[in-house]
């Protein structure tokens, strides 16, 4: 059977591994990007004629590794020239470096072979990565695999055996409109999951979310996917101490508020810990409204806080609070639209209403402070800009109906001296 | 009829110095026809009316502009937000620069359907032909004044078509850009045009038609002729001054209430401020009297017989146009039976009627 030759190719293209375990590249046979080679090779001539699952080394014809000049023997060893007369054992010559297909688990070290060697990866791209295995190895995939446990995921499961696409290729297994379906191909499979004790829903909540929302429907890339809060190489849970590192690494501003509560928690002895995921679950994180804070029936504060607890009256109040900055900045735009509508030009006061927009901005993100009188001073000044705005608004109505009264003034003159010049002239012409 | 001495005091002043009797004997001596057409010979009179709310308008709209790309938007905002009647005065400029090209356009064709262009008004009718190039002109540079998004872009589309002139299109693009691209460049060069270039040879223009309009007095149109002729009783008509002037200055006030209405009901929008970086919004058009044009471009094929659709239909615009200048010199014979005479009527018609189609098209909603 030469059906082993049919699994690891060229396993990574974005996997690039360095790691102690990193020795040399296989065969240093492309020390730089070189014109691809022959397709007269004779690993792709022989495996076209064998059996359907032979036919997987094929596939690196349209491989980034083809692309930028390698070949089968840069990774498997052996003689490309030989073999064409029908005899394979002259092409898998060990002593020409046959390496044959790894298993599953020398995968990762197959891989970071050329991977991890910093200096022949140079040659492909000054900028690449090279510490992926040294990644793999904090992640769970990594540990289980050198604990031997050949089911977790290696190189080739994430990026593919041979066909592997550049990361940035939206065809790519981890483009990112591609990572959730590649990684729910492993956590979604509720037979493999359960020997690991992991529930399987995460893929599948996950494409409820607001950042799947971002990420498929309005085609926004740098919206978060799985890869993103587990890492990629390194992926592992989060863990419930330090999600909110994980969140805050793009909600910075939340991030930062929230650790300043840290200190305060710590002497209240909370368990669990109330992080993001408390308040805004994790794998299917809503886009936030008002209605979460306060003591509606949306409400999350709720959910821990009684009624017999000052903290309730603190949401209680920070959630009218905000809710009320929202209502009286709606009203204004309202009015405004109306102004607008009427033909009237505010658009410099829409303007300035802007400020009392951030205004809510801040104080919702301020709920993340815990702090009451930080919230309560943002929605004061954002109401102080509401209404401006709701005033200017009036104003503009209030030079409306000037307007009109002017308008209906004015037409009674005219019509005043059409008349006169009207009788001005019968008198003129009966003369 | 002057009884207050210092109302005699100043009429005798300018009697001495300019003669102003013999001015008022003239305009009492000038007569009108009076026939069932005498309607449309008000229009050039209101032509004139709205050109002059143009030229008062626009030197106090001037007091506060700012022809640049920065302050452009912004000193209209605040003429519109804190000058007091700023915003009459913008709305009353811009509404009657489209009221005056409509009114223009009734003077234009009531001239060439009552055939008043026939000898010897052949000049009368070559200025105002250029009359109305120049009131398009003005349209066309003004729409751009204040620097928002359905301007820039909307210029950027005329301009381009400009551009696709076989031969000197290229260079008149740049000389109306100022450059490549619409820039703030283009701004300042298009209110040079607009308040100064423009009016300079519209003062020379409309001076040497209102001359040949005076020397020639008003066109009898040729039917009335026959009729008159025919029945051999005198054609009626009336002095000019007083009875055509109030009659005239009636029309005025109720363009005055007109516009006064439309300002204070449908106060003329300021938009939002161009941004060239930002991808042109959906649905610009320009101008509704340079949309028959406009929308014959867009209706044309990319290719005809093998040469560029809109080269062929921008040469067949400006064929058309250079015959409608010359009109005088090709209806030779303007009478009743006229088989060429009857032909540039019929043309005519179908000039209008297609003009109209093709304007309503461009704000008809589009479907599917």
């Amino acid at each position: 059977m030469r059906s082993w030759l049919a699994v690891t190719f060229l396993a990574v293209a974005g996997f690039a591994w360095s790691a102690p375990e990193a020795a040399k590249p296989l065969v240093k046979t492309a020390a730089k990007p070189a014109e691809p080679p022959k397709l007269d090779s004779t690993c792709i001539s022989c495996h076209k004629q064998l059996s359907e699952a032979a036919l997987e080394p094929t596939k690196h014809l349209d491989d980034i590794h083809f692309q930028r000049g390698l070949s089968c023997h840069d990774c498997h060893g052996g003689d490309p020239t030989k073999g064409g007369d029908d005899d394979p054992s002259a092409a898998h010559d060990e002593k020409k470096g046959w390496k044959g297909k790894p298993t599953r688990l020398q995968i990762p070290i197959f891989c970071a072979k050329c991977h991890a060697d910093a200096a022949y990866m140079k040659t492909f791209n000054p900028a690449i990565r090279v510490d992926q295995l040294s990644e793999y190895r904090t992640s769970m995939h990594g540990k289980r695999n050198a604990l031997g446990d050949d089911k977790t995921a290696v190189c080739i499961d994430c990026h593919g055996v041979h066909g592997i696409r550049g990361i940035k290729d939206p065809r790519s297994k981890v483009h990112p409109l591609q990572v959730a379906d590649t990684c729910a191909h492993c956590h979604n499979d509720s037979v493999l999951m359960a020997k690991y004790d992991l529930p399987t829903n995460q893929p599948t909540a996950y494409k409820t979310s607001v950042h799947a929302k971002a990420l498929y429907d309005k085609g926004d890339l740098s919206a978060p996917t799985c890869n993103d809060c587990h890492g990629s190489h390194g992926a592992a849970p989060p863990g419930l101490q330090t999600v909110a590192q994980v969140c805050g690494s793009c909600h910075t501003r939340e991030g930062s508020l929230y650790r300043e509560t840290e200190k305060k928690k710590k002497g209240l002895n909370l368990t669990p810990a109330i992080q993001c995921v408390t308040c805004h679950d994790n794998h299917a994180v809503q886009r936030p409204s008002d209605e979460m804070f306060g003591i509606g029936p949306k409400s999350v504060c709720t959910n821990c806080h009684t009624p017999d607890v000052p903290q309730y009256k603190a949401a209680e109040t920070m959630g009218a609070a905000v809710s009320g900055l929202s209502v009286r900045l709606a009203e204004a735009h309202t009015l405004m639209d109306r102004a607008e509508r009427a033909g009237m030009e505010v658009s410099a006061d829409r303007f300035a209403l802007r400020t009392g927009q951030d205004h809510l901005v801040e104080a919702r993100v301020l709920v993340h402070a815990f702090d009451k009188d930080r919230l309560m001073g943002a929605v004061k000044e954002g109401l102080t800009s509401a209404e401006a705005g709701v005033t200017a608004a009036e104003r503009a109505f209030a030079e409306l109906r000037q307007r009109r009264t002017g308008l209906v003034v004015s037409l009674v003159v005219i019509a005043g001296v059409i008349v006169g010049l009207v009788l001005k002239l019968k008198e003129i012409e009966g003369r | 009829m002057m009884t207050h001495p210092r109302v005699a005091a100043i009429w005798n002043w300018l009697e001495e110095r300019i003669g102003i009797s013999e001015i008022v004997a003239m305009g009492r001596h000038k007569q009108v026809p009076l026939h069932k057409h005498s309607v449309w010979y008000y229009m050039g009179g209101m032509t004139l009316f709205l050109f002059g709310v143009q030229v008062v308008t626009g030197i106090l709209l001037l007091l506060y502009y700012r022809p640049s790309s920065s302050e452009a938007f912004e000193s209209v905002q605040f003429l519109m937000t804190r000058v007091p009647f700023g915003w009459l005065i913008r709305s009353i400029h811009s509404w009657s620069a489209n009221l005056l090209v409509f009114v223009l356009f009734l003077h234009m064709f009531s001239a060439f359907f009552l055939k008043a262009f026939r000898k010897p008004r052949e000049l009368t009718w070559l200025t105002g032909v250029g009359l109305m190039a120049l009131m398009m002109g003005f349209g066309f540079s003004g729409y751009l004044l204040p620097w928002n998004t359905l301007a820039f872009f909307a210029t950027q589309v005329g301009t381009e078509i400009t551009g696709r002139v076989p031969v000197i299109g290229e260079f008149a693009l740049r000389l109306l850009r100022g450059g490549d691209q619409v820039t703030g460049g283009t701004l300042t060069r298009f209110y040079g045009i607009h308040v100064a270039i423009l009016p300079a040879i519209t003062t020379a223009i409309l001076g040497a038609h209102l001359m040949f309009v005076q020397k020639l007095g008003m066109s009898v149109p040729p039917s009335v002729e026959a009729e008159v002729e025919r029945t051999g009783k005198p054609l009626r008509s009336y002095p000019f001054l007083p009875s055509f002037l109030l009659r005239d200055a009636i029309g005025w006030c109720a363009a005055v209430g007109v516009l006064a209405g439309l300002a204070a009901l449908s106060p003329w929008e300021l938009g939002v401020k161009a941004d060239p970086y930002s991808s042109a919004p959906a649905g610009i058009r320009p101008e509704w009297y340079f949309g028959w044009m406009f929308q014959s471009l867009k209706m044309l094929p990319a290719h005809i017989l093998g040469f560029e659709g809109e080269v062929l239909g921008i040469l067949a615009i400006g064929a058309l146009g250079l015959v409608w200048f010359v009109v005088p010199f090709l209806d030779r014979e303007p009478k009743p039976g006229n088989k060429v005479s009857i032909a540039f009527v019929v043309g005519g018609w179908l000039a209008l009627v297609y003009m109209a189609v093709a304007t309503a098209m461009v704000y008809w909603p589009e479907r599917g």
